[in-house]
């Protein structure tokens, strides 16, 4: 039986009826349109349908559409502004961290919650923070390089306003 | 991957969810982080007709340290474990097992209860657990039991937990001083894998830093449980530390452990044995230098 839901996703809320069995995947992709979170595994292996939920990562497919009520999500369709694409975003694409693509979206959220808390990561932490992103095409050095190149750039918030 | 049909509970109290299990029985799922669970479920080896979530109720996700034990939540998750600075300080090894489990995404959902009743030997969590002589809370509506963990674990897949009861908490001691525990697993890979042998050691040495007290070794992966190397422990008991005698107490893990082959796993029997010596010896001279800060 359908529930009512009510979430927020890319800081717009919203209410959906969705069934016990759904994914927030699932939900993701086939009531909202929103198909940047890919299904890769579906069983927690690949990281392609990684969203920030309530600030942290989450592999979507191993969550439950109804768990997902009454939070905070931001997929990758979240992070331009009218600025633009975010800098993560533009480092994939200016160092060529992006080949098929498949596994970009998960990347580049997992390197937004990496950055968000940690500016300045070293190449370790980087490394360890996308170890639940797979990536069949790039080898992973230029993905590395994409997020070392935007915390050298330092787009902290700080540095923003003045 | 489909999920099977079921009807969806979401309790907000303890007390609230043994009903409905207590209702539903067998025919009742228990979903914490939903990363061994709804997996299984996705592979259709299980379809529980009631999944009833546990994730909502905030008496399970705390993390209790002021009586000199320390009570984590069955919902607490392993990246707060991995996280915590109380657990880390005074419990290395739980967190090195918490550190090794899975990928970021993986943590961020795991429970520390989630780990222990799914009764693999290759899970991260348990080892440390059990080398710290830790205790398990299984709650029902009528009653609340206390079980050792080294007693929980019945088989693959099988615990102690009724159909009626939801493990609720988990239970250490601060260890007593001059105590030091190690943990390491062995994967392929550092992220994402399902290990190939794990292994816990604790100590305790007496105040003079010359001779092990108490030790307690525990093997993951080669066996249907985590298996207590017991001829191991019992060869360090009154000797003095040193890493001739990690050496010999290695070797006698080997013989404790009985690995299968690679026909059924992913190593050859061998290969497991072998590491399983390397790793006793390793982790005994970490617990050893932590015994002695
Ligand atoms: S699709 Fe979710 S982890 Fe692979
Ligand atoms: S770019 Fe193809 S999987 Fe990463």
């Amino acid at each position: 039986m359908k529930k009512i839901i009510r979430l927020t996703v890319n800081n717009e809320e919203h209410q959906l009826a969705v069934e016990p069995n759904q994914t927030l995947l699932d939900m993701l992709r086939d009531q909202l349109g929103l198909t940047g979170a890919k299904k890769g595994c579906e069983m927690g292996e690949c990281g392609a349908c990684t969203v920030i939920m309530d600030g942290i990562t989450v592999n979507s497919c191993l969550v439950l559409a109804m768990q997902a009520n009454g939070k905070r999500i931001t997929t990758i369709e979240g992070l331009e502004t009218e600025q633009g694409l975010h800098p993560i975003q533009k480092a994939f694409i200016e160092k060529g961290a992006i080949q098929c693509g498949f596994c970009t979206s998960g990347m580049i959220l997992s390197a937004k919650v990496l950055l968000d808390k940690n500016p300045k990561p070293t190449e370790e932490e980087i490394r360890s923070a996308l170890s639940g992103n797979l990536c069949r095409c790039t080898g992973y050095q230029k993905i590395v390089e994409a997020v070392q190149s935007v915390s050298e750039d330092d787009v902290g918030p700080a540095r923003q306003e003045s | 991957m489909l999920l099977p049909k079921f009807d969806f509970h979401e309790p907000t109290t303890v007390a609230e969810a043994c009903q409905i299990i207590a209702e539903y029985r067998e025919k009742a799922g228990i979903l914490a982080g939903g990363t061994d669970l709804l997996v299984a479920m996705k592979k259709k080896q299980i379809s529980p007709q009631h999944l009833v979530s546990i994730g909502r109720i905030d008496e399970l996700r705390k993390l209790d340290s002021s009586s000199g034990m320390l009570k984590i939540g069955a919902c607490f998750t392993v990246a707060d474990t991995a996280a915590s600075e109380v657990i880390g300080k005074k419990w290395g090894a739980l967190r090195a097992g918490a550190r090794a489990l899975g990928s970021p995404q993986i943590r961020n959902l795991a429970t520390i209860g989630g780990n222990l009743v799914s009764a693999s030997s290759a899970a991260d969590l348990p080892g440390s657990l059990i080398s710290y002589g830790a205790r398990v809370v299984l709650t029902s509506t009528s009653k609340t039991r206390v079980v050792p963990l080294d007693q929980f674990f019945l088989g693959s897949r099988r615990t102690e937990i009724g159909y009626d009861e939801i493990l609720t908490e988990i239970q250490i001691d601060e260890p007593p001083p001059y105590s030091g525990a190690g943990y390491i697993s062995l994967g392929i890979r550092a992220s994402q894998d399902i290990k190939i042998v794990n292994v816990a050691s604790f100590i305790t040495l007496d105040s003079s830093g010359k001779t092990i007290r108490n030790a307690r070794i525990v093997l993951g992966c080669v066996g249907p449980t985590h298996l207590r190397a017991a001829s191991a422990e019992k060869l360090l008991i009154g000797e003095g530390p040193s890493e001739a005698v990690f050496a010999k107490a290695a070797e006698a893990a080997i013989r404790d452990s009985a690995p299968r082959g690679a026909r059924y796993s992913r190593a050859s029997a061998g290969y497991k044995r072998a590491m399983v010596g390397e790793l006793t010896r390793r982790t005994l001279g970490i617990a050893w230098k932590e015994a002695l800060e």
